[in-house]
């Protein structure tokens, strides 16, 4: 005896759905102080088992969830040096995330960004170590530099657009890092702060506790800018600034329905300016120190590259990008200069074939293959009865899809099975014993639909009076009479309607 | 203001011009913001060098060390340069051009393409010649005019007449010359040089190799003045692209007007005491940012509106 063996079928035959009880409420709770919900449950029928079940249509928190947890649980126990790659790359991960709040979600493509957590970082650093503040203040500090930094930045950006503005921003980092360099009071340590309090003990610096508790901070730090990102993103000022983008060919638009999108962009480059000056100020206590190379041109385009790599505007690729660049930029420090051109051609390669990042790489694909089918069905599909692919896609039922397919087959064959001999044959003998043709001609017709199919009517009173209608298909709806001709031989009347049946199929 | 700040400031206004003209048509004409103009010009620097190198010799043989000798270097130097440059802008179309130019999203990709092509040639350089700078032969040599009392460097006039001759050729070829009237229509409307039959594909490539030799041309003039060395390019890019930024991003009057402000700007900065060479940077942004904000199409925007 043989095992028959099934397969799953479908496209997500190992999707896990939850399956709720059917008499349940639907209970939906949402976090304290806030009007959305953060996990998108949807509940949805599955049409097989008609059971209702619960599906997580956006399931990118548990990727983000198992991937922060595996990050947290291997790094304890890594080797001093990838302790501290781990670390960097928190840090770069979090000021991409940032960045891509200002990218993505305000839509100004500012390249500024380093010179934000720069000047935090230097005015935080230059409080603690020239005016004497504890270190925990920095933290203060640090993010309102970024914010007045941040509001600086933010006003040219309503009057200059997009590349135009990129290129300005360039500018201004260009003059912060000359800014420094300058200053006199820095000149002997080529413009460095050095000796900077920090969270770390000064005994624990570079050792493994300090490298674990600075791992800790910049683990913290990315936890806290993707929240950021999570917050503006769901909340009210995310929303406003989808709708904007939405209509970008029209912006009026947007401001018509009365959403004041510059104003939602300012507040978003604000808001994360200031995040990047809290970036800028613990950056300045990881290293004890900071320096100009902060500002520099090399350091700017290292980042972004990552978000580049990633995909320009989504959170995960600001993280994905930051961990492949910074695996080949810190891990493989032992290549050289080829690694950054590595990174550079990985870059390039990204740019040319993805639209957006690696990360947006699976949606391209999506659209690719739904594209190639789309092609496909449209060569496959000729006209005449079956369902052409635009309409196709709107049909629920395939079956129905596929009988139309037979259907049109069966008539063209049909078709040719029609001669003078046929109908001559007919009209000897409706009732006889047929050929083979004939029979089956006449079988199709008896299968074709209830609506508008002929039928003889005997005319009141009994008697020898035959006229053909045809019946609406419609319960309760009286048949149409087809002409007026009256037949006073029943085998005349089944011979007319198997002309018209014969005209119909020809016609069809 | 004596003649020799003058001199000075023309100088500086030569090079930015020939940098900033060039990223200006680029973006007009094919619509790409080059950010490798500033590797064509490192790269430009290294071919000039070790052509002049390789070359030295056969020249000191064939014409001695006199004047014939000179400018057949002053040929080879400028030649090689110019070819390198040309040479990228190939490299640059083929990369950043030709795959994604109708491609959604295009400009920003094509920023980001010529970027890390930047990236992969400053640091191949580094890679290949190391960090140190390299001199170039000074085919203006050394000595001084003396003109209505200043003295002005030959390198300086040199650089001057130079950039003058370069810019004046490329500007009649763009004006008189076939090819040219393509460029400029596709400068004016590309959609509409599109429909009087220009195609963007093959007039694409003269104007990357035009503003590649441009960008090749200028790194020979400035190594007359400084050294070349693998990052010799970031400073020309910077300023390049905020001078053709001020300049209106597309307007070539623009661009070279913005230029010789900013070059009389850095003189006169650099020569104030109290200010004097550590400010310069910082006054031209400031400068270059002031403008943008009052007038965000920049200078160009202002011809736009006197023609008008």
């Amino acid at each position: 005896m043989t095992v028959k063996s099934y397969y799953k079928v479908g496209r997500r035959p190992w999707e896990w759905r939850l399956k709720p009880d059917g008499r349940s409420e639907r209970r939906r709770t949402r976090p304290p102080g806030t009007r959305r919900h953060w996990l998108k449950w949807r509940d949805v029928h599955n049409p097989k088992s008609l059971r209702r079940e619960r599906v997580l249509v956006d399931k990118m928190p548990l990727w983000w969830t198992l991937g922060l947890v595996s990050v947290a649980l291997v790094t304890p126990f890594l080797p001093n040096s990838l302790i501290s790659v781990v670390s960097i790359f928190c840090i770069y991960a979090s000021i991409n995330v940032l960045w891509t709040l200002i990218v993505g979600t305000a839509g100004i493509f500012s390249l500024a960004t380093l010179a934000v957590v720069g000047a935090a970082g230097y005015v935080a650093a230059a409080a603690n170590v020239y005016l004497g503040v504890p270190w925990p203040f920095m933290l203060l500090i640090g993010p309102a530099t970024g914010f007045v930094f941040g509001a600086i930045l933010a006003a040219p950006s309503t009057r200059l657009d997009g590349l135009y503005y990129a290129l300005l921003t360039i500018g201004v980092a260009e003059i912060c890092r000359v800014f420094v360099l300058q200053l006199r009071a820095l000149t002997p340590t080529s413009g460095a702060i050095t000796q900077v309090d920090s969270f770390i003990p000064e005994a624990w610096f570079l050792q493994r506790p300090g490298l674990l508790l600075g791992f800790a901070g910049a683990f913290l730090l990315l936890l806290g800018a993707l929240l950021l990102w999570r917050l503006v993103n769901s909340e009210r000022l995310g929303m406003l600034l989808r709708v904007a983008r939405s209509s970008r060919e029209d912006e009026a638009f947007a401001e018509a329905i009365g959403i004041d999108f510059r104003r939602a962009r300012l507040t978003v480059f604000v808001i994360s300016s200031a995040a990047l000056g809290v970036v800028g100020a613990f950056y300045a206590m990881y290293y004890r120190s900071i320096s100009p190379q902060i500002f520099s041109l090399d350091q700017l385009l290292l980042l972004f590259a990552m978000m580049v790599i990633g995909g320009l505007g989504r959170a995960e690729g600001a993280v994905v990008g930051a961990a492949i660049v910074t695996i080949i930029d810190k891990g493989l420090v032992t290549l050289g200069p080829p690694r950054i051109i590595l990174i550079a051609a990985i870059m390039i390669g990204v740019t040319i074939f993805a639209r957006e990042g690696l990360t947006g790489a699976r949606a391209q694909f999506r659209d690719y293959r739904k594209r190639k089918s789309g092609e496909r069905r449209a060569s496959r599909t000729e006209k005449g009865g079956e369902a052409m692919p635009e309409e196709a896609t709107e049909v629920h039922d395939k079956q129905e899809l596929y009988y139309r397919r037979f259907n049109k087959r069966l008539r063209e064959r049909l078709k040719t099975l029609i001669t003078p001999e046929l109908i001559e044959e007919h009209r000897r003998d409706p009732l006889g014993h047929h050929s083979d043709d004939l029979a089956r001609v006449l079988n199709f017709f008896r299968r074709g639909e209830m609506a508008d199919k002929y039928v003889i009517h005997r005319m009141q009173p009994a008697e020898e009076r035959f006229r053909v209608m045809a019946v609406s298909g419609v319960r309760g709806m009286p048949p149409r009479v087809v002409d007026d001709r009256e037949y006073t031989d029943i085998k005349e009347a089944y011979h007319a309607v198997f002309l018209l049946r014969v005209n119909d199929l020809l016609e069809s | 203001m004596d003649l020799g700040l003058v001199v000075y400031a023309l100088n500086l206004a030569s090079i930015y011009a020939l940098m900033a003209v060039g990223i200006s048509i680029l973006w007009s004409s094919v619509g790409i913001i080059n950010m490798a103009h500033g590797a064509t010009f490192a790269i430009a620097g290294y071919a000039a060098w070790m052509t002049t190198g390789a070359l030295q010799p056969v020249i000191a043989g064939a014409f001695g060390s006199g004047g014939m000798a000179n400018v057949v270097m002053a040929m080879a130097l400028c030649g090689s340069a110019v070819v390198a440059g040309a040479l990228c802008g190939v490299v640059i179309y083929l990369l950043a051009f030709l795959p994604i130019h109708d491609k959604p999203n295009f400009p920003v990709r094509a920023l980001i393409i010529t970027l890390g092509l930047n990236i992969a040639a400053v640091q191949g350089l580094l890679w290949i010649f190391g960090p140190r700078s390299q001199g170039l032969p000074k085919i203006f040599g050394f000595g001084r005019w003396e003109v209505l009392g200043t003295r002005i460097r030959y390198d300086q006039a040199g650089t001057i007449i130079g950039a003058v001759i370069v810019m004046g050729l490329t500007l009649a070829w763009l004006r008189y010359s076939r090819r040219g009237l393509e460029i400029r229509a596709m400068m004016q409307n590309s959609e509409g040089a599109a429909y009087s039959g220009i195609s963007r594909q093959i007039t694409a490539l003269p104007v990357l190799m035009l503003t590649g030799a441009l960008a090749g041309m200028a790194a020979a003039l400035l190594s007359q003045t400084i050294f070349v060395s693998p990052t010799a390019g970031v400073i020309p890019l910077v300023k390049g692209l905020t001078i053709a930024l001020l300049g209106g991003l597309g307007s070539v009057a623009g661009a070279v007007i913005g230029a010789i402000l900013v070059g009389f700007l850095e003189a006169i900065v650099g020569a104030i005491p109290f200010l004097g060479q550590r400010y310069v940077l910082f006054a031209t942004f400031m400068f270059i940012i002031a403008v943008l904000i009052v007038r965000p199409r920049g200078i160009g925007g202002l011809l736009d509106d006197t023609r008008e």
